[in-house]
């Protein structure tokens, strides 16, 4: 398995490739008035509008550096029947590593989208899940879009 | 006495001279005037003359002779004596108009005159025209009746004629009558006029010869007095006064006011004479003791004369001493001069040298523009390589995906893409380090610009004070010059200085000689000085003589 591995502050996290659809580098987004926290903006993908969401915003509660290293990656999250593409801004989103073996790590109310370990190494990436990661107001869009 | 009796015996004698002589003189002129006066016996004489001479000689103003000759004309037949009867009528006729012209131009213009010049005159005029025009014409052609009417004709002019003669001579009676009156009266006024000035002329010749007498007595008294004055002056006695009544206005009173003068001036000029002995002879002592004081100081001054003579020697040693120095100064000033020069020569080489440096230093500075445009240039190259190296990590990573998603066909594509990533991780690397080394480069460059504008700004800096110490070395070359040209100036000073104290030295030697002479002649002037006491004291006694007061 490999994962696509990227830097939030001093931390490194990875993403399953199996989630990654595309990585894109950093461009102009359509701007969202009001949006929620976290949203960006709009990022005009494969014929639909992609909300991109700030990483940097809802972990450490800042704006990404506004480096070429930082890049969107697009990521197909599954919701009911069929699945959703969202855009996550990250860090030095530059390598991709291969995944022999995970260690779980410790699953917390606070952070679910927190799961296992790519190694016992302290610079080794922790697995993000990225449909706990979205915000909650982006979640309740998302929901209130399949009701409807 | 003897003078006076002179002196008015013979005023008195010449006084009687004259006297006696104007009296004789007054008799000689009285007589005279009583001989030769009108009816006088010169008088007398001279008239009786003339009365004999008008009673013989028949008158030519009177024409008696030719009315007389024209009747002895009228019966003579014979021709010899009528033409010698014609021509002594014609001569009285001429004598006639000789006379009558002088009486014309004579006698005034008065009843005589008339009488005289124009009656008579032109009756007679008329008798001689009809006699010569008329008579003797009708006698000579023998027309004797004619000739007697004519003849009747000029005994009327005749008549008239002798009228005028009666009445011209009753008229010169009477006028001589009177002038002999009048002559006898001026004479007696003249006798007597003559008689009042010879009373007159002697009264002022006795009064002259009184008054005469008399100043002739006070001019002999002072004059008398003037002499003796003048003997007992001689005799050196200058205390005699004339009285003031003598002195006057005249000659001899001015001559004894003059001796009084004489002698006051005399008196006060003996009186100073006195005065001055007596000051000379002080003077003299003063004298022979100053002229002894003066030979002890001019003995000194002899020795002071040495003293300065050595001093002098002295100072001629010295500025010879001082002008040898002066001319090794005079050397070392000209090398420093020279040395200067050759300083100045070199600042010159130095000024060209930082020239070219400045030159150089701009040089460099533009090729490390150019050299940091290079860089910029390189800067852009490598940030294009960069962006190459980040697409080719970005295709890499999406690559890998896909890789991932083919599963097992992907496999050959992901170690190919896992590859590429690589590369593109080396070249962002390299990239970096060409960026870094890129920038430091720059640094380099600019602070080498930078050292350069301050080696530029250095190196003007440089020229400017090199121009600078030029200058000064021109300065200090000109001064040096002007140094040397003063010690020359000094040297001459030095040379004329030791020259003049040579020839002060040599004048104190001829002041020495003559301090010498000096002394020789103080002693000289000291027996002078004893021998003009002595002389004093002899002009002493013989002024002594002079009896000054009463």
């Amino acid at each position: 398995m490999l994962a696509l591995a990227f830097r939030l502050g001093n931390s490194r996290y990875a993403l399953r490739t199996r989630d990654v659809v595309e990585v894109l580098p950093r461009r102009p987004l359509r701007e969202l008035p009001a949006a929620p926290a976290g949203i960006v903006g709009l990022l005009p993908y494969r014929g639909t509008l992609t909300p991109v969401v700030d990483l940097c915003r809802v972990l450490l509660d800042r704006d990404c550096a506004p480096r070429r290293s930082t890049r969107i990656v697009i990521v197909e999250l599954p919701d009911g029947d069929h699945t959703r593409l969202v855009g996550l801004l990250a860090e030095q989103v530059l390598d991709f590593i291969d995944v022999t073996a995970t260690l779980p790590g410790l699953r917390l109310p606070a952070t679910p989208w927190l799961t296992e370990h790519l190694g016992d190494a302290p610079e080794s990436p922790q697995l993000l899940e990225p449909s706990e990661l979205l915000p909650e107001a982006l979640q309740q869009l998302f929901e209130r879009e399949a009701e409807a | 006495m003897h003078h006076e009796s002179q002196l008015a015996t013979r005023l008195i004698f010449m006084v009687s001279a004259f006297a006696a002589l104007f009296l004789l003189f007054g008799l000689l002129s009285w007589r005279t005037l009583d001989r030769v006066r009108v009816k006088g016996p010169i008088y007398e004489e001279i008239i009786l003359g003339k009365d004999l001479i008008a009673d013989v000689l028949p008158p030519p103003e009177y024409i008696i002779e030719p009315y007389l000759l024209a009747r002895q004309i009228k019966d003579e037949t014979d021709p010899t004596r009528l033409a010698t009867f014609i021509a002594r009528g014609e001569a009285l006729r001429l004598e006639y108009e000789n006379r009558a012209e002088f009486w014309k131009r004579t006698l005034k213009k008065d009843e005589l005159g008339d009488l005289m010049n124009i009656a008579s005159y032109r009756n007679a005029i008329e008798f001689f025209r009809l006699r010569d025009e008329q008579y003797i014409p009708a006698i000579q052609r023998g027309d004797r009746e004619r000739a007697v009417a004519v003849l009747g004709l000029m005994d009327k002019r005749y008549e008239a004629h002798r009228l005028a003669i009666d009445g011209v001579v009753r008229i010169s009676v009477q006028r001589n009558a009177a002038a002999e009156l009048r002559a006898d009266r001026e004479i007696e006024n003249q006798r007597q006029v003559l008689f009042l000035l010879a009373l007159g002329i002697l009264a002022i010749v006795f009064a002259i010869a009184w008054y005469a007498h008399r100043n002739a007595k006070i001019l002999s008294d002072r004059l008398r007095m003037a002499s003796e004055i003048a003997s007992s002056v001689a005799g050196g006695d200058l205390s005699t006064e004339v009285p003031a009544s003598a002195m006057g206005d005249d000659e001899a009173g001015r001559l004894l006011s003059a001796i009084q003068q004489m002698t006051a001036s005399l008196r006060a000029v003996v009186t100073r004479v006195k005065q001055a002995s007596i000051e000379l002879m002080s003077t003299a002592t003063e004298y022979a003791a100053t002229s002894r004081q003066q030979e002890t100081t001019v003995q000194s001054f002899g020795a002071s004369t040495n003293q300065i003579a050595a001093a002098v020697r002295e100072i001629t040693a010295t500025s010879s001493e001082l002008l040898a120095t002066m001319e090794g100064v005079n050397a070392v000033a000209s090398q420093t001069a020279n040395l200067a020069e050759q300083g100045q020569d070199g600042l010159r080489n130095l000024d060209s040298t930082m020239e070219r440096m400045a030159q150089a230093a701009n040089t460099m500075a533009a090729r490390l523009a150019a050299i940091r445009e290079e860089a910029a240039e390189i800067t852009g190259v490598v940030t294009t390589i960069s962006k190459v190296a980040d697409q080719t990590n970005l295709l890499s990573i999406n690559a890998a995906i896909e890789a991932e998603k083919a599963g097992e066909q992907g496999l050959g594509f992901l170690v190919l893409a896992r590859e590429i990533r690589r590369l593109a991780d080396q070249t962002a690397v390299a990239t970096l380090d060409i960026e870094h080394m890129v920038k430091q480069m720059q640094n380099a460059v600019s602070a080498g610009v930078m050292e350069i504008d301050r080696f530029a700004e250095e190196v003007r800096a440089g020229v400017t004070s090199v121009v600078r110490v030029g200058g000064q070395f021109g300065q200090i070359i000109g001064q040096v010059r002007t140094l040397s040209e003063r010690f020359d100036a000094v040297n001459d000073g030095m040379r004329s200085q030791s020259l003049g104290a040579r020839q002060i030295g040599e004048a104190m030697g001829g002041l020495i000689d003559g301090a010498r002479q000096t002394s020789q002649s103080l002693r000289e002037f000291n027996s002078a000085t004893e021998s003009l006491r002595d002389a004093v004291v002899t002009l002493k006694q013989e002024i002594a003589q002079f009896k000054v007061s009463g």
